[in-house]
C-alpha cells in the first residue's frame, strides 16, 4: 500500500492519533494543521485521499473544499474527500448550502468521536473506488 | 372634513388654515352674488318700481368691486401654491383691506341710492357678520367700530348737508333725511345689530379657533408617543434578536470547545482499545473500556445541554423539510436492532406500508425515535419492544411499547422534566433525553404523552406521539 493520505486538524492530538491508525495498516500520511497547509500540501504532495477538519483557525475545512473545486485545481478535484469533525453532518450541509448555494460536495462524513476500525473501513472502501 | 372638499388646498395645511382659505373664497364667490344682486337691483328698481335714483355712479362701484374682487381671487391662489409661513396673518391682511374696500363700496352705493332711506344701509350687518368669522376678535370689533364710523359719517355729512343727498324717489319721503327720530332709531338699530353680531360670532369662532389648534396639538401629541413607542419597541426586538445570535453563537463556540478535548481523550481511548497502541491485558481493556463510557456520557450530556437552548431558541424550524416519518422509523429500528437482540428482545414493527409526510427536522426526530427506542430496550429485561404508527385524521401517531419495568405511578407526571430519572432504575443517564424528546416534538407542533402500565397488558409502558401531517 502506498497510497498517501492527508489528514488535516487544528488538534495535533487528533491528528497524532488519525496518522497513528493509518500508518498501523502501512499508509502513508501527510499532515496539515489549518485549511491553507492543507491546500499547499495538496499542491506539493498529490495525496490519494483528504481526510478534513472543519471548524479550524486561519482557513476551515469549508473553504478547502470550495477552493479545491474552482478550476485551477483541476488537478485536485478528483481526491475523495472525508470529513472528520465535531460538527453533525446535517448543520455542515446546512451551513454550506446557506453559505455557497450549493451542496456540500463531499465523499464521506465522520462525526467525531470515531472508532478506529470505522475510520480504516471508510478509508479503504474510498481508495478502493479510486481505484475502479 | 374640510380638506375633501377643498382639493385645491393642499394637505399640508393646517385645518385652521384651511378654513381660513376656505372663508375667503366664500367671500369671493358671494361678491359675486352681491355684484350681480346689485346690478339687478339698480335695473329692476327704476323699471318695475319706478324707484328714481341716479343709476350711472351705483354700475361703477360694482365695476370697482368686480376689479378687486378678481385681485383677491389672484391673491388667494397665490397663498395656496407658494408655501406661506405666515398665510394665516397674510391671509387676513388681504380679508382686512377687502373688507374695508367692501365697507367703503357699500357707503358709495348708499350715497346714490337714498343713504338714510335706503333699508340695504343693514347690510352693514352683513359686512360686519363675514369679517368677525375670519379676525381676530380685536381686529372684528376695530372694523365694526369702522362700519359705524362710516356710517354714521355718510348719514351726518348728509344731514349737515356737507354732501349732497339723493332722494329715492317713489320709495321714501324727501325729508325723510332729515328726521332726527328716524335716523336716530335707525342707527341705533344698526350699531347694536353690528355690535352684537361681533361679539357672537368672534366668540363662537375664537372658540371653534381654539378648539381646532387644541385638536390638532392633540393628534401631533398622538402621533409622537406612537412613534415613540413604537421606536422602542422596534428596537427592542432588534436588541433581542442580536442578543439571541450572540447567544447562539456562543453556544457553536462552547459546544465545540467543550467536545474537542473529550472527543480527543476517546479517540486515543478507542485507538489503545482496538489494539493500535499494542496489547493490553484484560484489566487495562476494561478500565480503558469504563473511560470510554464515562467519555461518552459526558459528551452526550454535553451535546444534549447545548440541544436544549437551540430547540428553544426555534432552531428547529430552519431545519425543517418535508420528510417520511414511517423511513425515520424504520432506520432506527434498523439501527438498533443488534441492540435489541443483545438482550434477547424482539422488535415487533406494526407499520403501515404508506404513511403521509411531514413537515420537520430529519435528524432531530431521529433523535427522538431513536431515543424513545433506546429507552425501550434499555428498561425492559426480557419481552418485546411494539413499534406503532399510524393516520390520525389530520396527524400521524408513533407508538413505542415495551413489556419493561414501567414508571411508578408517582413519577410519571415528572418524566419529561429535565434531569429527572425515575425511582426505580438505576441505569445511568443525563436525565436530559425524555425532556428533550418532548421539546422536540413540541417544535414541530406536536405533543406527547407516556402511560405506564401500557393500559391493555398492564405491564411496561407506552410513548406515543403525535406530529401534524405536511400540507
Amino acid at each position: 500500500m502506498d497510497e498517501k493520505i492527508l489528514v488535516v486538524d487544528d488538534d495535533p492530538d487528533i491528528l497524532e492519533a488519525v496518522t497513528m491508525i493509518l500508518e498501523s495498516k502501512g499508509y502513508m500520511t501527510v499532515k496539515a494543521q489549518n485549511g491553507l497547509e492543507a491546500l499547499e500540501k495538496i499542491k506539493t504532495e498529490k495525496p490519494s485521499l483528504i481526510i478534513l477538519d472543519l471548524l479550524m483557525p486561519k482557513m476551515d475545512g469549508f473553504s478547502v473544499i470550495k477552493t479545491v473545486q474552482e478550476p485551477k485545481w483541476a488537478g485536485a478535484q478528483n481526491i475523495p474527500v472525508l470529513i472528520l469533525t465535531s460538527v453533525r453532518e446535517d448543520a455542515s450541509r446546512r451551513r454550506y448550502e446557506l453559505e455557497t448555494g450549493k451542496d456540500l460536495d463531499v465523499d464521506d462524513y465522520l462525526e467525531k468521536p470515531f472508532s478506529p476500525d470505522v475510520l480504516l473501513k471508510r478509508v479503504s472502501k474510498l481508495l478502493s473506488k479510486i481505484k475502479k | 372634513m374640510k380638506m375633501e372638499n377643498e382639493k385645491t388646498i393642499s394637505q399640508e395645511f393646517t385645518p385652521e388654515e384651511v378654513a381660513l382659505l376656505t372663508r375667503l373664497k366664500i367671500f369671493i364667490n358671494l361678491r359675486w352674488t352681491v355684484i350681480a344682486g346689485t346690478i339687478i337691483a339698480t335695473f329692476v328698481g327704476p323699471q318695475v318700481f319706478h324707484i328714481i335714483f341716479p343709476t350711472l355712479p351705483v354700475y361703477i362701484i360694482c365695476a370697482i368691486i368686480a376689479a378687486y374682487n378678481v385681485v383677491l381671487f389672484f391673491q388667494i391662489r397665490n397663498l395656496t401654491k407658494v408655501g406661506n409661513k405666515s398665510l394665516v396673518e397674510t391671509a387676513r391682511g388681504i380679508g382686512n383691506i377687502h373688507f374695508f374696500l367692501d365697507l367703503m363700496s357699500l357707503a358709495g352705493i348708499l350715497h346714490f341710492t337714498g343713504g338714510i332711506e335706503n333699508p340695504f344701509i343693514f347690510y352693514f350687518v352683513a359686512h360686519v357678520v363675514s369679517a368677525s368669522v375670519v379676525v381676530h376678535y380685536r381686529v372684528a370689533f376695530f372694523l365694526s367700530t369702522t362700519a359705524i364710523i362710516i356710517v354714521v359719517a355718510l348719514v351726518g355729512l348728509e344731514y349737515f348737508g356737507v354732501i349732497p343727498h339723493e332722494n329715492l324717489q317713489g320709495f321714501a319721503s324727501p325729508n325723510l333725511y332729515q328726521e332726527p327720530v328716524y335716523i336716530f332709531a335707525v342707527l341705533i338699530v344698526l350699531i347694536t345689530l353690528i355690535y352684537g353680531f361681533t361679539y357672537m360670532l368672534t366668540a363662537v369662532s375664537g372658540e371653534l379657533r381654539k378648539r381646532q389648534r387644541q385638536v390638532l396639538k392633540l393628534q401631533e401629541w398622538l402621533l409622537e408617543q406612537k412613534n415613540y413607542e413604537l421606536g422602542r419597541a422596534s428596537r427592542e426586538i432588534y436588541q433581542l434578536g442580536e442578543e439571541r445570535k450572540r447567544f447562539l453563537f456562543f453556544l457553536g463556540v462552547a459546544a465545540h470547545d467543550l467536545k474537542a478535548p473529550l472527543t480527543a481523550i476517546q479517540s486515543y481511548l478507542w485507538v489503545m482499545l482496538d489494539g493500535y497502541a499494542g496489547k493490553l491485558t484484560e484489566k487495562q481493556h476494561g478500565m480503558l473500556e469504563r473511560c470510554s463510557f464515562r467519555i461518552r456520557e459526558l459528551l452526550n450530556l454535553i451535546s444534549n445541554l447545548l440541544d436544549i437552548p437551540r430547540i428553544e431558541t426555534g432552531q428547529l424550524v430552519h431545519e425543517m423539510k418535508e420528510i417520511s416519518l414511517l423511513e425515520i422509523v424504520n432506520k432506527s429500528i434498523e439501527g438498533l436492532r443488534n441492540l435489541a437482540e443483545e438482550k434477547k428482545l424482539r422488535i415487533i414493527p406494526e407499520l403501515p406500508d404508506k404513511l403521509p409526510n411531514v413537515n420537520g427536522a430529519e435528524s432531530r426526530l431521529a433523535q427522538v425515535i431513536n431515543n424513545l427506542l433506546d429507552n425501550a430496550i434499555r428498561y425492559t429485561p426480557q419481552g418485546s419492544i411494539t413499534v406503532r404508527a399510524k393516520q390520525n385524521d389530520k396527524y400521524i401517531e408513533v407508538q413505542i411499547e415495551d413489556t419493561g419495568i414501567g414508571i411508578p405511578q408517582q413519577d410519571l407526571p415528572k418524566i419529561c422534566q429535565d434531569f429527572f430519572r425515575a425511582s426505580n432504575v438505576d441505569t445511568k443517564g443525563t436525565g436530559l433525553g425524555l425532556s428533550i424528546v418532548k421539546r422536540i416534538i413540541e417544535a414541530h407542533g406536536g405533543k406527547i404523552w407516556v402511560e405506564s402500565p401500557v393500559p391493555e397488558s398492564k405491564i411496561g409502558t407506552r410513548v406515543a406521539f403525535m406530529l401534524p401531517v405536511a400540507c
